[in-house]
């Protein structure tokens, strides 16, 4: 203490006090940036070219964070192609979604009793609640599309192949992390939505033959989803897929590195791999040129978010979950839709009369010795991430050129066409024109789906408590109610009625030609309206039949906003 | 093919990068300000929103749970449950929303039945309790069963979100509640329990139709005082041969009849309900408008015409 004190008098005297607090302060400046004073990081900043020799590579060497970083990139892979920067914007989502994550979990309970209430907590009692859940939510589907093109990118440059087989086996692990990860967080708000989804996609561990029910009860903590089974997710979403996550980025990155990014396909030998050898006239230091070009990625990558989330997203919330009241049109998230559309094949091959869908189960049960939801749910979907874990180890050509891998390239259109495709199939609706997988009950229930559906707002909540008229209406007449919004309605529900009358569904069910309908307005409380939709029509068996679907609609309830 | 060439090739020089990154954190920023300025009365607003939303979630558990014993209009049921919309019971209330939106439930008029009964905590606590744990004692020879216990934790059907949710709904009545001439008032405490007054003897003819109609399951969505399971898919027939006269007599019923004669009788009306149940749908049953087709059609094979007989004469005599 005496002998620092001595020093620091010293030099005080020696260049006064100005001088030394400078000169200290300078000094404690370089310690943090391991390595670089504070003029050295203006000179960065400022993209002056380095002094010699170059003090910037003594963070690489000093400090841990610069030190996982490469000191200097090939400015081949310098552009926009061949990375697009993916694997870059894959991990900064990762790491938001970890601080957007800590944040809710403040706010945030495990269990059926208290979920939903905390979600509600956290829209309107949590400063800065929503838009922080906004941002994790709307940041974890950017996730998947990212880490999904990443691996698309990684294919189609085959940056998979020798010397960097297991970078992408990492990577597909990691696809499956950040899959599992949406999924499991997916449940967490504890609403309807969340449910169904999850219930229908945990179905599929019990369809594994044999140990199926053990399975479920792993992961559900108990035949169905419960207070057990909302805290196995949660620790999962919070604990266990993280950490793999974290495991897996840093083995990955370490390869990344290793082996350096591949340079784009056409500037090497077929065959070899010159990613390491960079001759210094090609070499674009880290330090000022990628650090700021990755900074301006985060940048406008979060600024987008933000904007996203300040004007036009909004993650959902639906009602509390129910575990005995399922929703019309349970869907999961759209990120499995794929996975769904696989389960419809057997049922929904396009145009079959319904009869043979039961045939083709049939030839499943017979011949393979599987329902189909084994078949496809259980073997075909882990078959196909089974396909991309091995397939740098199975692809046997050397060559990464375009012009040389025209085979596998059409094969991976297709499996990416297969997988749109399939996804369509997934959604309820189906796919456009040619309707397979379509999945829809009676038509006149499908009326009361599309204007009041179980989940989500639609048409009749939208419209404002103050543009209904208590009365009733009938739908098929020109409506005449005062309330021009109200007029409108009840114009939609009579063209969509037409529009299943005049034409069938691809299951092949139509509104029978006689169907009418009416639209009720009852004053239940002073600022609380009921509305019903009734629809009189004929059923399959020529029977007069009735459908009634109604909702409750509040002065303040707000769906229109 | 050169402007897809030029965005593959694509490196923003030094100043670009440094200017895009500096206005993007100035717009990460501006967001983050523009938010933080009026998220208390964002926060207020969607609260108010939340709280609208579960008056509707609300409304639909009391058509679900409670209409068919506290009536549709929350006006109460003879002999089941007394009115919860009465002023007598929610009170006068009103809601304001001060200037940052934040809105609250402001009492005009305490409820009545509180002071009565002496209950120490609010309106809100007294609703949830009694809706989630029922009432341990019979209060009262006015009802047939003492009140039952709705929630999950007390072997109820309803999770505690729908208790708060109900609750809320039946406090939103104070808005403009029931007028107490209008409404079937409860007894006040220690009142009301003179033993009931022995009901009128059922003929031999009229106990048969009784035990028909047990033994055809219509207690499954019928609820008639005292006997079997309380139905409340359809309309409660405690009065039905009252009831009956009233809806031959009624516009909706000449109006709305289809494929059958108009019957003349109250005896009539019953025998045409149950032999054509969608010549006549009645508009307002305990869970909502009455749906039509669910009533079997098939009655007239599965009785005899002896049966029949009996069950309308049965049904006929509940006054
Ligand atoms: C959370 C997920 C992931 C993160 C954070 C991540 C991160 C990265 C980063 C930073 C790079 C450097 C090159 C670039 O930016 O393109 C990279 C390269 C690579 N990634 Fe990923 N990645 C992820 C997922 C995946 C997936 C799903 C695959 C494939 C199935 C994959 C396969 C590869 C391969 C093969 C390379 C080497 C590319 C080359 O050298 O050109 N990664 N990854």
């Amino acid at each position: 203490m005496a002998i620092v004190g001595q020093k620091l008098v010293k030099q005080i005297q020696a260049t006064g006090l100005k001088a030394t607090m400078a000169q200290r302060l300078d000094d404690a400046f370089t310690r943090f940036t391991a390595g670089l004073s504070w003029n050295d990081v203006r000179g960065v900043l400022r993209g002056d070219p380095p002094a010699k020799p170059n003090p910037r590579v003594k963070p690489h060497t000093e400090g841990f964070w610069f030190h996982i970083r490469p000191t200097f990139y090939h400015e081949a892979v310098t552009t926009l192609y061949p990375t697009f920067r993916l694997g870059l914007l894959s991990a900064l989502f990762f790491t938001f979604e970890i601080i957007t994550g800590i944040f809710l979990m403040i706010f945030y309970t495990p269990s059926p009793t208290y979920a939903y209430g905390n979600m509600l907590d956290i829209l309107t009692n949590v400063p800065f609640g929503k838009f922080v859940r906004d941002l994790h939510r709307l940041g974890a589907e950017a996730m998947v599309i990212i880490v999904t093109l990443h691996m698309v990118r990684t294919f189609v440059t085959g940056s998979y192949k020798k010397p960097r087989q297991f970078t992408w086996f990492t990577g597909v692990v990691l696809l499956v992390v950040t899959l599992f990860l949406s999924f499991s967080g997916y449940l967490l708000p504890w609403d309807q939505l969340a449910f169904w989804a999850v219930t229908i996609g945990t179905s599929m561990a019990d369809a594994v033959p044999g140990i199926g029910p053990q399975l479920n009860l792993l992961l559900r903590g108990a035949p169905d989803i419960g207070a057990g089974g909302l805290l196995r997710f949660y620790l999962f979403h919070v604990v266990l897929f993280p950490l793999i996550g974290v495991i897996f980025v840093a083995v990955h990155y370490y390869k990344v590195v290793r082996f350096g990014i591949s340079l784009p396909p056409e500037m090497e030998a077929i065959g070899e791999d010159t990613a390491r050898k960079v001759p210094p006239e090609k070499r674009v230091n880290f330090l000022p040129d990628i650090l700021t070009n990755e900074l301006m990625y985060a940048g406008v990558a979060f600024a987008i978010l933000a904007i996203s989330c300040a004007t036009w997203y909004s993650a959902p919330l639906e009602h509390h979950a129910d575990p005995l009241v399922t929703p019309n049109h349970t869907v999961a998230p759209w990120y499995f839709y794929w996975l769904q559309g696989l389960l419809k094949i057997p049922h929904m091959i396009p145009l079959l009369p319904s009869g043979i869908a039961g045939e083709v189960d049939r030839f499943f049960a017979n011949v393979f010795g599987l329902t189909p939801k084994v078949f496809w749910g259980v073997i075909v979907g882990p078959l196909m991430f089974a396909l991309l874990f091995v397939l740098p180890y199975i692809d046997p050509n050397p060559s990464r050129r375009y012009g040389d891998r025209k085979v596998m390239l059409t094969f991976g259109a297709l499996f990416a066409a297969a997988i749109i495709y399939l996804s369509l199939a997934g959604i309820p609706t189906g796919v456009p024109i040619t309707g397979f997988g379509y999945v829809g009950g009676d038509p006149a229930s499908e009326v009361g789906q599309a204007f009041i559906p179980d989940e989500g707002v639609g048409p009749v909540r939208r419209l404002p408590y103050e543009a209904y008229v208590v009365g009733k209406f009938d739908i098929n007449a020109q409506p005449n109610t005062g309330s021009a919004g109200l007029d409108r309605l009840i114009r939609d529900i009579h063209n969509d009625m037409e529009a299943r009358k005049a034409r069938p569904d691809p299951l092949g069910k139509m509104l029978s030609a006689d169907a009418s309908g009416s639209l009720e307005v009852k004053q239940i409380q002073s600022n609380l309206r009921q509305i019903i939709i009734t629809i009189d029509y004929t059923d399959v068996n020529g029977a007069p039949a009735q459908f009634k679907k109604y909702t409750f609609l509040h002065a303040g309830s707000g769906y229109a906003d | 093919m050169s402007i897809v060439k030029k965005i593959i090739t694509f490196r923003p020089s030094f100043t670009v990068r440094i200017l895009t990154g500096l206005i993007s954190m100035l717009i990460l920023l501006s967001v983050c300000t523009f938010i933080g300025l009026a998220d208390q009365t964002r926060l207020n607003v969607r609260a108010a929103q939340f709280d609208s939303r579960a008056v509707e979630a609300g409304a639909k558990v009391y058509f679900d749970q409670c209409a068919r014993c506290h009536g549709v209009n929350g006006e109460g049921v003879e002999g089941l449950g007394p009115a919860l919309a009465s002023e007598h019971f929610v009170g006068r209330i009103e809601l304001v929303t001060d200037a940052m939106q934040q809105q609250s439930i402001r009492v005009i008029k305490p409820s009545e039945r509180l002071k009565q009964i002496e209950w120490s905590g609010t309106l809100e606590s007294y609703i949830e309790s009694v809706t989630a744990a029922g009432l341990p004692v019979k209060t009262s020879n006015l009802w047939d069963v003492t009140h039952p216990t709705f929630s999950e934790r007390f072997g109820g059907p309803l999770r505690e979100d729908q208790i708060r949710d109900v609750t809320r709904f039946i406090i939103n009545y104070g808005l403009d509640p029931l007028p107490n001439d209008q409404a079937l008032l409860p007894p006040a405490p220690g009142e009301g329990m003179a033993p009931r007054p022995t009901p009128v003897p059922l003929t031999p003819a009229q106990e048969a139709g009784k035990q028909v109609y047990v033994a055809k399951g219509c207690t499954a969505c019928h609820a008639i005082r005292g006997v079997g399971a309380q139905g409340a898919i359809g309309p409660n027939l405690n009065k039905i041969g009252a009831v009956a006269e009233e809806r031959i007599a009624s516009e909706s019923y000449k109006t709305n009849l289809k494929d059958q004669p108009p019957a003349t009788t109250g005896a009539e009306y019953i025998r045409q309900s149950i032999l054509y149940p969608n010549a006549y749908v009645v508009a307002q049953c305990p869970q909502g408008p009455c749906p039509a087709g669910v009533m079997p059609q098939n009655y007239a094979q599965q009785l005899t015409p002896e049966e029949l007989d009996n069950l309308v004469d049965y049904l006929n005599s509940l006054r």
